[in-house]
């Protein structure tokens, strides 16, 4: 067959006047792995989801097997022969593998489930993805590698003809990603139209026939061939041949080795958070410090720990040893009251699970925990909330300033700056603010202000941030320096001119794939 | 959105037309507050007698008993609980307050006390399983509907009656020329709405109902303030109870407020609390109440039959929820 499987042509899509997509190619032969790669927010998953039918794209065609679409329905999509394996996966978890594998297209016999016939097609099933569960076994009990396997061969069970696997290694242990790459290689040579969208330069190099690399919505780096080096792929994802230094000059580096030359710095400053020693569910034992008016990263992949290590901080979840101090004073936090009662708060990545009130007015979604402080003998002091919300949302630049407009109605940029702005209005006493992914789902230019804002908390008012971010360029724009977060553990850390799109990448790649440090901390 | 909230958020001064245009979007609100006004016109053209000063203090003090529970239960509902159990913790505590009156000859405040922490105590065993066992409000109210009114049977098989000049004051004395049980009523409806509008755990009660975990994160009392409006709930349960008790001057252990605690969360439903919790107002729950009152009663004075009426407020529920999930499409 000659025809390729997938053919995608000038696939435009915006939402509310940011252009997530804007023209974007891509062809798959049948037989064929193709690598998508680029960062957080340069149009990968939107691509994806115009081509599961999640939403239409604005402009474009996609072609499947011959057929050409305009748009797509989920269902559209999987009768075209489109299977796409998320990242959070889609298998019901209190089914059997077979009952998943057939779930919406059962087996049926005298207008009941024909279990036996199922069992055994599921069985072929599982062996042409060489899984070792059985067609019984309930995949709530599965590893998470089985796990992708079955929703593989469910892909197959539909006679799927295009393969799209959206990071699938990220919650893999190291022996999982290697037998998931060896998959993927049976089901190439089987003649799937495979997209492998990743982050890791290793795999591309790996797996990939051809590789695209998205930037801003558009096409930034095609070539067919595995004849590109990491340093041309880096500089694709990144934007530009040579990285920009960071400009700011880092504060106190804090590195056991470094602390002696940090007297050199212009201005030494007071440890404001001191992790020492620091376990927790999946991480550690891990050592932070941030000083007073410092911005820290802690940059990772997905399921690096990043998040747990900040939601433990926070008393979200429970610390099994070590100890956290803010200034002199130690702090242990059962719960996040507790953090917050010792100066600590956090603002969460998921912003709709654990941020926002949607239901609640932008002056209730500001000011929630700032309502009893400033309260008088259990009264609301309404005077003085109205006050202080007009202020923050001056200084966060918050559009529209509506105080009783319901925070659904803002976009994500603005909504981010609410739940924000629950922690740094005038009423409220913040000594560390914990940021995870901090400009989530957030528009470029919000992206920017949120920088600002969360800079000037530092400068003027002496917080110690530490937030963590799976995009470099987050990393470079916001941070003072960075410490590199991989597998529970802190593996390197990069500051001052060191701090670069390109170190970051190659970073985590290397924590990846060895165990070796990146960096030994400023030169 | 309405157009009311397009106009500018600060002005020093109200206008009469921004305040005609509030009243308005209080209304788009509030598509009750119609019906309910056309419901009575409907009942005073057909009976000729339904906006009667006597007819009109009946509904208000059969309305009473049915605020006065549903406030507090509307809270509940807000913050994303429930509780199912009032219709036989009114009884229970219906049966304390007569006991203590009638058998134990106490005075009429120790009976009312009595009840009152009966129902503390049915609350706070239901918000110390939903709130900090964390488990559903649904099935433990529900098992305490049933268990509370096995407990008041086997309490007091036979019927209490008569409990004294001095306890039937608590429903048939007249304060200000209106009956003690409206002006306990309207306390507790002012009450609540003070509550919601002016206190810090007011806006707690909506962040809990919204969102759980975000209210967790932003270090609210997720479980001690909904705890508290279960007892609350159970005490206005058993001061219901008392005052029915109080007014009927009997009380049966087998039937008193059975069904009360379908009828209450009608009402509450009907004024526009959603079950999902995080919205509602105490405005909603007095119309809630106010037109299951006046319906009941309009409908008795044509002499309807009671299974007609049953029908006509199972269907005004669900019209209700039909018009509150249709409504903003159709005005839009």
């Amino acid at each position: 067959m000659t025809d390729p499987n997938l053919r995608i042509r000038g696939l435009a899509k915006s939402f509310g006047g940011v252009r997530a997509l804007d023209g974007v190619d891509l062809t798959v032969p049948a037989g064929q792995v193709h690598a998508l790669l680029g960062h957080n927010g340069a149009g990968k998953s939107t691509l994806i989801k115009c081509l599961g039918g999640a939403f239409p794209p604005d402009a474009g065609t996609i072609e499947v097997g011959g057929r050409s679409h305009t748009r797509l329905s989920p269902r559209e999509s999987i009768a075209a022969g489109v299977a796409i394996i998320f990242q959070t996966l889609s298998v019901v978890d209190s089914l059997t593998v077979a009952e998943n594998i057939f779930l919406g297209q059962e087996w049926t016999r005298y207008a009941t489930v024909h279990r036996r016939a199922q069992e055994e097609l599921a069985a072929g099933l599982l062996e042409r993805v060489a899984a070792s569960c059985s067609p019984r076994d309930r995949v709530g009990e599965l590893p998470m590698g089985q796990r992708q396997l079955v929703e593989i061969a469910k892909a197959l069970s539909r006679s799927a003809s295009v393969l799209v696997l959206d990071e699938p290694t990220a919650a893999l242990s190291g022996a999982e990603s290697d037998a998931l790459a060896e998959r993927v290689e049976d089901l190439r040579t089987q003649g799937l139209a495979i997209v492998y969208v990743t982050h890791l330069l290793a795999e591309v190099e790996r797996l990939a026939d051809a590789v695209t690399v998205l930037r801003d919505g558009r096409v930034a780096h095609h070539s067919r061939v595995a004849g590109h080096t990491r340093r041309e792929l880096v500089e694709a994802i990144v934007g530009r041949p040579e990285p920009l230094p960071h400009g700011l000059p880092a504060g106190a580096s804090a590195t056991e080795q470094t602390a002696a030359s940090a007297s050199a710095d212009a201005v030494p400053r007071a440890p404001r958070l001191t992790v020492h020693g620091f376990r927790g569910p999946g991480f550690g034992p891990v050592e932070i410090e941030v000083a007073e008016g410092e911005i820290v990263g802690l940059y990772g992949l997905i399921g690096s720990g990043r998040t747990r290590i900040l939601e433990t901080l926070f008393g979200r979840r429970r610390a099994s040893g070590g100890t956290v101090r803010v200034g002199e004073r130690a702090v242990t936090a059962a719960r996040p009251s507790d953090a917050l009662a010792a100066g600590i708060a956090l603002v969460p990545a998921d912003r709709r699970r654990q941020g926002l009130f949607p239901l609640l007015s932008a002056q209730d979604n500001a000011l929630l925990p700032t309502i009893r402080p400033l309260a008088r003998r259990g009264v609301r002091a309404l005077f003085a909330e109205r006050r202080v919300f007009d202020t923050l949302s001056r200084a966060v630049g918050l559009r529209p300033a509506r105080p009783r407009l319901s925070a659904a109605a803002f976009s994500g940029g603005n909504q981010q700056k609410l739940v924000l702005g629950r922690w740094i209005n005038e009423a409220r006493r913040v000594d560390v603010l914990l940021l995870d992914e901090p400009t989530q789902g957030v528009d470029v230019g919000a992206r920017q202000e949120i920088y600002e804002v969360v800079s000037s908390l530092a400068s003027q008012r002496g917080t110690a941030v530490l937030f963590a971010s799976s995009d470099p360029e987050e990393v470079v724009a916001l941070a003072h320096r960075c410490l590199i977060v991989s597998q529970g553990r802190i593996t390197g850390e990069l500051s001052g001119a060191q701090l670069t799109e390109a170190a970051l990448l190659s970073a985590v790649h290397e924590a990846y794939g060895t165990t070796t440090m990146y960096s030994e901390g400023a030169a | 959105m309405t157009t009311a909230t397009t106009a500018p958020a600060r002005r020093p001064t109200p206008s009469p037309r921004a305040l005609a245009r509030g009243g308005l979007s209080t209304l788009r609100r509030h598509p009750l507050f119609v019906v309910l006004a056309l419901m009575v016109l409907v009942f005073q053209l057909a009976t000729g007698s339904f906006l009667d000063p006597g007819n009109l203090r009946g509904i208000a003090t059969d309305a009473a008993t049915l605020a006065i529970v549903a406030v507090p239960l509307a809270l509940l509902v807000i913050s994303g609980y429930l509780d199912l159990s009032v219709g036989s913790t009114l009884a229970l505590g219906g049966l304390v307050a007569g006991w203590l009156a009638g058998q134990q000859h106490q005075s009429p405040a120790v009976a009312v006390l009595g009840a009152l922490a009966v129902g503390a105590t049915v609350g706070a065993v239901n918000g110390i399983l939903c709130c900090y066992l964390g488990l559903s409000a649904f099935i433990v109210t529900l098992g305490m509907l049933t268990a509370v009114r096995g407990v008041a049977q086997q309490l007091f098989p036979l019927p209490l009656s008569s409990f004294g000049s001095g306890f039937a004051w608590l429903g048939g004395s007249r304060i200000a020329g209106i009956d003690a049980p409206v002006v306990i009523a309207a306390l507790v409806l002012v009450a609540g709405a003070l509550f919601l509008a002016l206190t810090p755990s007011g806006r707690h009660v909506f962040a809990i109902g919204v969102n759980r975990e975000a209210a967790y994160l932003s270090g609210i009392h997720i479980r001690r303030t909904p705890f508290a409006l279960f007892v609350v709930t159970g005490v206005a349960a058993a001061l219901a109870g008392a005052i029915k008790a109080s007014v009927l001057d009997s009380v049966v252990a087998g039937t008193s407020g059975a069904g009360f605690e379908l009828t209450v969360l009608t009402a509450v439903l009907l004024g526009g609390v959603a079950l999902t919790g995080g919205s509602g107002s105490i405005l909603g729950v007095l119309l809630g109440v106010l037109f299951l009152g006046c319906l009941q009663n309009g409908l008795t004075l044509l002499s309807v039959p009671t299974f007609w009426q049953q029908m006509a407020q199972g269907t005004a529920l669900v019209a209700g929820a039909a018009l509150a999930y249709f409504g903003p499409r159709l005005t839009r």
